[in-house]
Parts: C-alpha cells; structure tokens; sequence
C-alpha cells in the first residue's frame, strides 16, 4: 500500500489504480499516463520519477474567456493567417520531464507545432496552427496537469535587465586586457621605452574608461544617493577608493609615468560585480511577490438583461451579477443571489473544509465556488475588496533590498578610521618629506577601500541562501538572512503550517457497522480523490481492512458527496443535506454515512505535522506564539506541545493577524511569522520576515520573504542556526579584509605601495574572502549534523 | 620592438571579439535561463529509436 503513484509520485492512499503494470493514485494520473505512452511520450518518466502533475479536473468552458477577441489579443504574442504564438506562464514546470513533455507536445496534438520552455520564468513559448482554438490549448496543458496561469500576467512581464551582465563584461574584458599590458611595467621592461609606455598607457586608458562611467556607475549613484541624505553606506567608502585609484592612475598616464593603478582599478569593479551577481542570482523560478489576484481568474461571465456576456475582472462594476462556474473564484466581495453555495475558502484560510451560505449573504472575494453555477451581485470592485485592502496596507510598508545593515553600519567606522589614518600619515609625511605627501595620501585611500569588505556579505550570505535552499527554505534575496537572525520571537499559524491542511484524524460515531459494511463504506471513499474521503480510507486501512474496486453506480456530487453500491449494498457519504438529515452546522468539519439502513456520521479533526512535536522546543531560545482563525478545539493539543507561556490566540480574522504583529513590533521585538494561506499574507508581510509553508515549494504562495517546504518545517531549528552560522562566517571574512587592508596601509604608510602591489594584494585578498565563505558554509553544510 | 605594438593591437582585438561575443549571447538571451538548454540537449529523438526496433531488431539505449 505504500506504493508511490508512477506519474506524480506521491503515496498512493488506499487502493491505487493498476494499469499497464504501473499503479497510479488517482484517475486523473492514470490518464495523463495514457496519453503519453500513447504519444510515445514514455520517455518523460525515465528522466524523473514521479514528476508528473495531478491533472486537475477542469472543463474546456472554463476558458471561453480566451475566445473573446479582447482577451485573447492580451496573450498572443504574434499571429498570421494560419498560425499564431503564445506565451503562457505554467507554475508547475519544476524539472527537465516537465521541459521534455512540454517541448515535445506537439506529439499529443498535431495541431501544435512547436513549443520552448524558460525553465527559469516558468514560460512556454507555443506555436500553433489556427486550427486549435487558444482555449483548447489551454484546456490540453490543463489536462496533462500543467494549468496555464493568466493572471499573473503582469509579474512575468517584467523587463529583462541584461545591464548587469553588460557591466560585468566590460570590466572583465578592461581587467584581463590592462593586467596583460601592464605586464613589461611589473618586470620594469618599459622604463626605458617612454614611447612604448605611453602607448601602453593610453590603450589602458581607453579601455577603462567604459569601466568607470558605466561599470561603476552604479556604486557612485548610491554613494551619492547615500551622502545626499546625510547617511552612509559601504558604497561611500568605496566610490573614495574608485576615485582615488582612478585620478591616480590619470594623472600618472599623463605625466608619462606609466599606466598607474588602471590595472587594480579594473579588477577591483570586475570583482565587486562578480559579488553583486553572485548575490543576485536568487530563485527566479520560485514566486514570492504573489499577489491575491494571482489567484484570481482573468475573466468572469456577466448576466445582462437577456444574455450573457464575458468580462475581465477591471471592468466589473457595483451591482453587476456574476455568474460562477463550478471550482471558479469569486473575484470579489459579492451577496449570493442564488439560493444556496458552498464556497471553499481553502485559497483564503488554508481550511479545506467548505462553508454553506444562504441567499443574501456576503462572500468575501477569494473564495471557490463547489457545485451549480451560482449567481453573485457585486459590492466591492476587485480591487477595492476586503483582501485587497490589506494587502494594500502592508505592500508600502517593508523595503526589500539587497543592502546589508550590518555592512552599512561598519562602513561608518571605517570610513572614520581611512580619514583618521589619511591624515595622520599626510602630517608624519609632511615632516619626512613633503614633496610626497599627496602620494601618499592618496596611496592610503586606495589600500583601504574595502572591495574585500564589500565582498565579503554577498559571497556568505549568497552560500549560505543556497545551503538553506538545499534544505528547502527558499529565500526572497540575501537580506533576509540578515534580518532572520534578529528574530527574538516567533509566530506560528496553526491551520495549514502546524496542522497539515490535508490530513485529518478521524472518528467514527454513529451505529456498529459489520466489517463487510466497512469495506462497502471504504470502497466508495476510495473512489473519490476529496481529501476528506482519503482520510476515510486511511482511517479504515488502519483497521486492515481492503478496499476494492466493485462499486458500481458510483456518482460524486460535487460539493455534496458521494453514492453507490457495493455487492448489493446502497451506499452514502456526505453532507447532512445531502443523506437528508437535518443538521444547523455550517462549518462541515464532519461527514454523513448511511450504509444499507444503518447510519453514522465521521467527524474530523486536525492533525499535527509529522515530528512537529519536537519543534517548539527545540526553539527555546525564541518566544513563540500561536495565532490561528480557527475556533478553540485543540487548545489542549497546542498546549501539550508548546512549552509554558507561549501565547495562544483563537478566532482571529487576517486583520486581527496583521496588528498582532504590528503590536509586537511596537514592544522593540523582532518577529518571524510562520504562515500558509491567504489569510495570513497580511501578517507575512508586515512581520520582519514571513516565511511561507507550502506543501510543494513551486507551486502557489502567499507574498512572502521565504518559502519553506512542509516537510523541512521540523527542521526549523537546525534552519535557522545555519543562518546565524552565515553571521560568524561573516565576522572571519571582515577580520581577513581589514588584515589585508591593514598590510596594504603599512605598504602605503611606508610609502611603498607600487601599481604591482596593489595589484597582488587587490585579487589576493578579494579571492581569500570568497574562499572562506564559501568552504565555511560548504563545510558548514556538511558537518552539521542536520 | 614594432613586433610587440602589433602583438598589443591583436591582443586588443581577440579580447575585444569576445567581449563582442559575449555581449552578442546576453543579448540573445542565452544567459536568461541556464537550465532548460542543458537538460534539452540530452533528450533522445524517439521516434527515430522506435523506427530503429522496427527495422532491425535491435535495440538501442
């Protein structure tokens, strides 16, 4: 039973589906299966196992909004008479199988001609003959489990900015050519060929000047950024130093002195970018900017007086009524018109179980309809609903840069300490000789400029982001380290990151039933995939029971629950309503049964995460608190694992979330919010870092600072220790540089610093700072024991 | 002594060719994404395989 499913590879619970030798978890999977074996496709399972996308169940109706001539114009990129191209953003391309079914698509449907995959925007680049309608493309990837995603249309449209790479390449291009020409002048070969030197010299000039007006450019912008608003950075330190080589160097070249510094001052930018690019190569694939609206569908269709017509969701307006499809998000705050819904707020909340409303009710947007197509009257405009206004509130609030604090802060001290130093040695010098006493101040404002400095936070933090990654906490950018190791306390959502939101534990009231109406009751869960009825099946599989494969007349209703027979035997599970009963609960945290006459009712209640008993104490060192929306029933189960004092908050609405942690905030603490779902994108993003649990990392998450895996979630501790090890490597990496710029400072002070100098001691130390941090953090890695 | 201006001159433009080159590969996109290229190249063309069973007999790996 323990059998992982052959196309998407997750356990398969309960009794699988057996075809072709292979077993499979759901239908769904099985024929995704077939489809591709019968496309020759086969291959897509030897390059991964169990890469396969569960296919959602979706119907072609879904995306009629792409026919209506506006929309599509939206989204194809280019067409002509016969064919046309597109560009569609697909969330659940994660590995080189998803490339290879993708790319070779057109195998499944002729009608395609080609098809290229971005790995790193998650983007297909589709050709296709006129003959295959958008919508049944679109309808086809979603078969095959990879559901195009239009809304999040404007986040991928972002402007490629190559303009890092270009710096990068220039001063790389300046470096290697000005180190080879200055090579004679090492070896004081040109001293007595002042022709040959002023060749030389003029050619390096050349060549840096692209460097120094473009390469560099940026450093001196946020240098003058910083000293306009009276504060300072690294980068000011830094621009004095780029300055200073450089007007050295110039002034050199034009006495006929030879090439100066140009050397060192190139390798110096070539290797500052390196450590900017390096720090910037985050995990593009991964989305933490997501809005709500990403969530939300592109278009809806509008009832007018007599007809019908599709509307995207901009031109909705108060008092229009929508009509929602089965499993369609309500894309804003709405009065139900029909008489009866079920909407599933699992978007919203994280709860999986669906909630009844009543004609007149008010539905906030976010939610998915379950079951008939239901009618809606608008009271807020998208944009203006109640989800949107928080994540309004929060969005202006945090500055997300890659600029260290604790960087910042040094460079205050030593930028006190140069001047200090440049002064002291210009009054020794003036005494000693005076002639040189500009030389050698300006020789100190060179060695000190602190490019090991300034690699050394990129180059740590960068490791140390990818070994968090490797154990699944994905990081926004390299900053968040640095604010994660400020935390002083920690808050936890219960719904969805402390319980799984798709496990529950389950208990059976209700008349005895015989161990053949077990197997009947259990054989029915198991033909439907509703997580619900997974519980039920593994409920009864803990018993040892079977379940088979013999019911017949099966029907599940959506949003109702499900029926047939089993060896002659009328079987029911689902709501009260649905079996008839009369019952006033409005949350379904319980489903009905009546097998032959005899009936029952399983009741559900939330299951911690596998191991995260462990977890809050191994966290001693924080305060910890818990805020759920949910009501108080396992007060005792979150007392018995979090230790004494630790606050625990129920019924709390995403609002109540958000000025929780603003009120902490307010008493000087430094918060990490551990949350799931929509409702508490409020709280992660005001908290000083938010980190999001997704139960499949590539798949959607609320805005947040980081992303982590479920499965890692017990291994917070050992997470965020990694983190705070990035801080010691730091401390060892700055201790190196100020030994080098002390060293340099003594060639300088001594009046002794030649171009050849500078130019060992430059890459010298710059290349010591990225070895330490990364076999630091490597070795780190490694020998912890996590 | 007028061998090493020339040796200087052609050293300047290799370099510069690839400076050329490489600004040519960013700004095709060939650094946007470093992924999909280097799993693509190994897919087998399989239905050349298969026509290759059917053919001789043989199987290929």
């Amino acid at each position: 039973m323990s059998e992982d499913c052959y196309h998407c590879g997750d356990k398969i619970q309960g009794r699988g589906i057996h075809f072709d030798d292979k077993d499979f978890c759901c239908i769904g999977c099985k024929n995704v299966y077939q489809l591709l074996s019968n496309s020759a496709l086969g291959q897509f399972y030897q390059l991964e196992k169990g890469a396969g996308q569960k296919p959602q169940a979706g119907t072609l109706e879904k995306y009629a909004f792409l026919e209506v001539e506006k929309i599509r114009a939206k989204y194809i990129d280019f067409e002509d008479d016969t064919h046309a191209r597109v560009t569609l953003f697909l969330p659940q391309i994660h590995c080189s199988s998803c490339i290879y079914l993708l790319e070779n698509i057109s195998r499944i449907d002729s009608r395609i001609r080609s098809c290229q995959v971005n790995f790193a925007k998650r983007e297909a680049v589709i050709h296709f003959n006129k003959e295959i309608k958008l919508s049944e493309l679109a309808h086809l990837l979603e078969q095959i489990g990879y559901t195009p995603n239009f809304g999040d249309r404007k986040t991928t449209e972002k402007k490629k900015d190559r303009s890092a790479l270009y710096k990068l390449g220039f001063a790389g291009f300046a470096f290697g050519s000005i180190m080879l020409w200055s090579f004679p002048e090492y070896l004081g070969v040109e001293k007595d060929n002042p022709e040959f030197r002023a060749f030389t010299s003029y050619l390096s000039l050349v060549v840096s000047l692209p460097v120094f007006f473009y390469s560099a450019s940026d450093y001196f912008k946020s240098a003058y950024k910083a000293l306009k608003y009276k504060s300072l950075n690294l980068d000011v330190p830094i621009t004095i130093g780029i300055l200073a080589l450089y007007c050295q160097s110039l002034y050199s070249i034009f006495i006929n002195a030879g090439p100066g510094y140009m050397d060192s001052f190139a390798g110096f930018i070539f290797f500052l970018l390196i450590g900017k690019w390096f720090q910037s190569k985050t995990y593009q694939s991964l989305s933490f900017e997501r809005d709500y609206k990403a969530y939300f569908p592109v278009a809806v269709t509008r009832q007018l007086p007599n007809s019908e017509e599709i509307v995207e969701i901009e031109e909705i307006h108060m008092n229009d009524l929508l009509l929602i499809r089965n499993d369609e998000v309500i894309p804003c705050d709405c009065i139900l018109e029909s008489e009866h819904a079920r909407i599933d707020y699992s978007f919203v909340t994280g709860e999986s179980e669906h909630i009844a409303k009543k004609k007149g009710d008010f539905i906030y947007a976010g939610g998915k309809l379950i079951g008939q197509r239901t009618a809606f009257k608008v009271v807020k405009e998208s944009d203006r609903s109640h989800l949107t206004s928080l994540w309004n509130e929060v969005r202006s609030e945090k500055e997300n840069t890659d600029r260290s604090a604790y960087q910042d802060k040094m460079s205050v001290y030593f930028l006190a300490a140069l001047l200090i130093i440049a002064a002291a040695a210009s009054v020794v010098w003036f005494f000693i000789d005076a002639s040189r006493v500009m030389e050698i101040a300006v020789a100190v404002l060179i060695v000190a400029c602190p490019c090991a400095l300034a690699l050394s936070a990129p180059f740590t933090y960068g490791n140390t982001m990818r070994l968090l990654g490797r154990k699944g906490l994905y990081l926004k950018n390299t900053s968040v380290i640095e604010r994660l190791n400020t935390v002083t306390d920690i808050v936890f959502d219960k719904t969805g990151t402390l319980t799984s939101s798709s496990q529950y534990r389950v208990d059976y009231e209700g008349d005895h039933l015989s161990d053949h109406e077990k197997i009947a009751l259990c054989s029915l869960a198991n033909s439907s995939t509703h997580p619900l009825s997974r519980s039920i099946v593994r409920y009864f599989i803990e018993q040892q029971l079977i379940p088979s494969n013999d019911i017949s007349d099966f029907e599940e209703i959506t949003g109702k629950g499900l029926l047939g027979s089993f060896d002659g035997l009328k079987v029911q599970l689902g709501s009260s309503t649905f079996l008839g009963k009369p019952s006033n609960e409005n949350i379904e945290s319980s489903s009905h049964v009546r097998v032959g006459n005899k009936y029952g009712v399983f009741r559900f209640s939330s299951e911690l995460r596998q191991g995260i008993e462990q977890l809050p104490k191994s966290l001693d060192r924080f305060t910890l608190h818990v805020i759920s929306g949910d009501g108080e029933q396992d007060l005792e189960l979150l007392k018995r694992i979090f230790p004494e004092g630790t606050q625990i908050h129920f019924r709390q609405t995403p609002e109540d979330k958000f000025r929780y942690i603003k009120a902490l905030q307010m008493t000087k603490k430094k918060v990490l919010m551990i949350g799931d779902g929509l409702n508490d994108s409020g709280a992660l993003g005001v908290a000083d870092v938010g980190i999001a649990v997704s139960e499949e990392a590539f798949r959607f998450t609320p805005s947040s600072d980081a992303i982590i895996d479920a499965g890692s979630l017990t291994a917070l501790k050992p997470l965020l220790d990694t983190s705070a090890f990035s801080k010691t490597i730091l401390r060892v990496c700055l201790t190196f540089s100020l030994a080098y710029n002390f060293t340099g400072l003594s060639f300088a002070l001594s009046g002794m610093l030649t171009p050849l100098v500078a130019a060992i001691i430059m890459p010298v130390s710059s290349i010591t700072i990225v070895c330490i941090s990364t076999f630091g953090v490597l070795l780190y890695g490694r020998y912890s024991r996590h | 002594m007028g061998m090493i201006y020339i040796m200087l001159t052609v050293s300047l433009l290799i370099a510069l060719f690839f400076l050329v080159s490489f600004f040519w590969a960013t700004k095709s996109g060939q650094f946007d994404d470093d992924y999909a290229p280097s799993v693509r190249i190994l897919f087998d063309d399989e239905i050349k395989n298969k026509s290759n069973t059917t053919t001789d007999g043989s199987t290929e790996i």
